[in-house]
């Protein structure tokens, strides 16, 4: 398992590091001087991110935030001071591990195979919920592009289905982007895009 | 909004009828949407229909037999109210055994000799040859074939299990010398160069049952007529995926990432082609009574599983299987959509050898042969 580990807070990420090492399977890396972490976890590829901060640091949330919303990785976050504004907002930033330490360290091992654990789980949440919202949005451009179809062209349901499922076929594609390209076609986009909301 | 019906199956090509009734809004115009989750392996398919997380699946005929019968896991009660397809499934082996055994396009029987000829004289153990399950349609043909051939299946073969979609990769590494599995799958292994398809388990039992739908049984008898528009919407399903004039665009909607994600020349090929005599390594969903759930088919399967060993072909066994199948929701279905239904609920398994007409109502239905590599006809209590 590769590991990011980002620091600011020196003394401390030695630490890390150390415990990090000894850990059979896993390889260290870390970002280049002055490098943004969205770039180093581009470049890099880790599995997991551990961002090592020294206390509650807004602007260290915007790299999260950003790293997270490009590559989304596990991201484990290591912080010396307790802040609870700060914890919540670290983990909508994309923190799946918030842990406040102080000089002693705790064993780092599970607190991180707990993060890819988590994260994997609310990823499967999150492209469940993506699925859920694309299905949803595809049956309002069927029922909307079915009664345009019923309406303007006089016909009835089975005849409206027939005509886009032929359309479906000849293009390739699914029912539901068909519907959706037939209602952009013409300019009834927003008819289903009010519906999904 | 009525709730999504959630169907699992495999990346194979006969899937095509699920695939193509959502993509196409076939289960939408039935008022039954329906959401589909790809599964990785039939194991993973089963357990999750057994627990309740998916209310149907595109399913091996004899995993949904030994999955109701509680003999993988505490028994789950299912039934299948519908076939999907027929053939599809190919024997793929390393090109250097195909090349052993001379393989060609050839008599499932001669092809079998030769192969027994050659594991006869063979210095090294023998080869591993997957199958995608234990309780699947290529395990127990592949047996029959081998059994009918003089091979004891259990002694000059290492039988052993992998997953459709990982095949290819087992025999480009040498971890099998072989592998039966639907659709592309072969096809896919023989462009890679990995392996050459010697036969289609279709000519070792012609045009035999291959995926049939399973529900559970507890979700289908709180909605009957759910169950009902949903096999009507497959009847239509099957038909587009039967017509050869829409496998292009067919395969290029089952090739999409969000279907099976595979590449689309390999699909079209095992898609149906028109032409007179189906090639056994397509897949056939509606025509020649393709959809009827055959109850004498669903005892060949438990025969066949008893043979293997796999189960207890009990008298009981036999009851609870022919209740499994549902021919009588399926002839409610084909009837509404003005389809011709079979008049009788088995049939003498392997006793036509040409063509032949099925009495069924109104009008018969034209069938293809059903014969056995080795002609024998399968008998059922």
């Amino acid at each position: 398992m590769k590991v990011l580990l980002a620091d600011q807070n020196p003394e401390r990420s030695r630490a890390l590091e150390a415990r990090l090492a000894a850990v059979p399977g896993l390889a260290l890396c870390r970002p280049d001087p002055a490098e943004p972490l969205a770039e180093a976890v581009a470049r890099l590829g880790p599995e997991v991110v551990i961002v090592d901060i020294a206390r509650p640091d807004r602007d260290g949330l915007e790299h999260i935030r950003r790293a997270y919303a490009e590559e989304p990785r596990p991201i484990v976050m290591f912080v010396d001071a307790d802040d609870p504004g700060f914890m919540a907002q670290a983990i909508a930033a994309g923190v799946c591990s918030y842990n406040v330490v102080g000089a002693a360290l705790p064993d780092v091992r599970p607190i991180v195979h707990a993060a890819v654990a988590i994260f994997q789980r609310f990823r499967g949440m999150e492209e469940e919920l993506r699925r859920a919202e694309r299905a949803l949005a595809e049956r309002a451009a069927i029922a909307a592009a079915k009664a345009c179809l019923m309406r303007t062209r006089g016909i009835g349901e089975a005849d409206a289905y027939r005509w886009l499922r032929r359309r479906a076929m000849d293009r390739g594609r699914r029912i539901g982007e068909v519907a959706a390209e037939l209602l952009a076609d013409l300019g009834l986009g927003e008819e289903a895009g009010g519906r999904k909301r | 909004m009525s709730r999504m019906i959630r169907i699992g199956l495999l990346r194979l090509t006969d899937a095509a009828p699920v695939l193509a009734g959502q993509a196409l809004g076939l289960f939408e115009e039935q008022g039954v949407p329906v959401r589909l989750s790809i599964e990785p392996s039939w194991a993973n398919l089963a357990d999750k229909l057994a627990v309740g997380l998916l209310e149907g699946a595109v399913m091996l005929p004899a995993l949904a037999i030994a999955t109701a019968l509680g003999r993988r896991g505490p028994a789950a009660p299912l039934l299948v109210p519908a076939g999907i397809s027929l053939g599809g499934n190919a024997l793929t082996l390393a090109p250097d055994l195909a090349e052993e055994i001379g393989a060609g396009p050839a008599d499932p029987m001669a092809l079998g000799a030769r192969l027994r000829r050659v594991l006869a004289l063979r210095r090294r153990p023998p080869p591993a040859i997957a199958v995608v399950h234990r309780c699947s349609t290529h395990h127990l043909l592949l047996r029959y074939w081998l059994a009918a051939s003089g091979i004891d299946p259990d002694a000059a073969i290492r039988l052993t299990v992998i997953p459709p979609a990982e095949m290819g990769a087992a025999l480009a590494s040498r971890r099998i010398e072989g592998f039966c599995a639907g659709a592309p799958w072969g096809g896919m292994a023989e462009a890679a160069g990995a392996g050459r398809t010697v036969l289609a388990t279709g000519a070792i039992w012609r045009n035999h049952p291959e995926k049939c739908l399973a529900l559970r049984a507890d979700w289908a008898a709180e909605a009957p007529q759910t169950v009902h528009r949903l096999l009507r919407a497959l009847l239509r399903a099957g038909r587009i995926c039967d017509d050869p004039a829409e496998a292009p665009a067919l395969a290029r909607l089952l090739a999409r990432a969000d279907a099976l994600d595979l590449p689309e020349a390999a699909i079209r090929a095992s898609l149906p082609l028109a032409g007179a005599d189906p090639d056994p390594l397509r897949s056939t969903f509606a025509a020649h009574a393709a959809s009827f759930p055959w109850r004498s088919q669903a005892l060949w399967f438990l025969a066949e599983m008893g043979r293997a060993g796999l189960l207890a072909d009990t008298p009981a066994a036999r009851a609870a299987t022919r209740a499994l199948y549902r021919p009588d929701l399926h002839a409610a279905a084909a009837a509404a959509e003005g389809l011709p239904v079979p008049r009788a609920d088995t049939k003498p398994e392997g006793a036509q050898r040409t063509n032949w007409l099925l009495p069924a109502d109104p009008n018969p239905i034209p069938m293809r042969p059903d014969a056995f590599c080795d002609g024998r006809v399968f008998e059922f209590a």
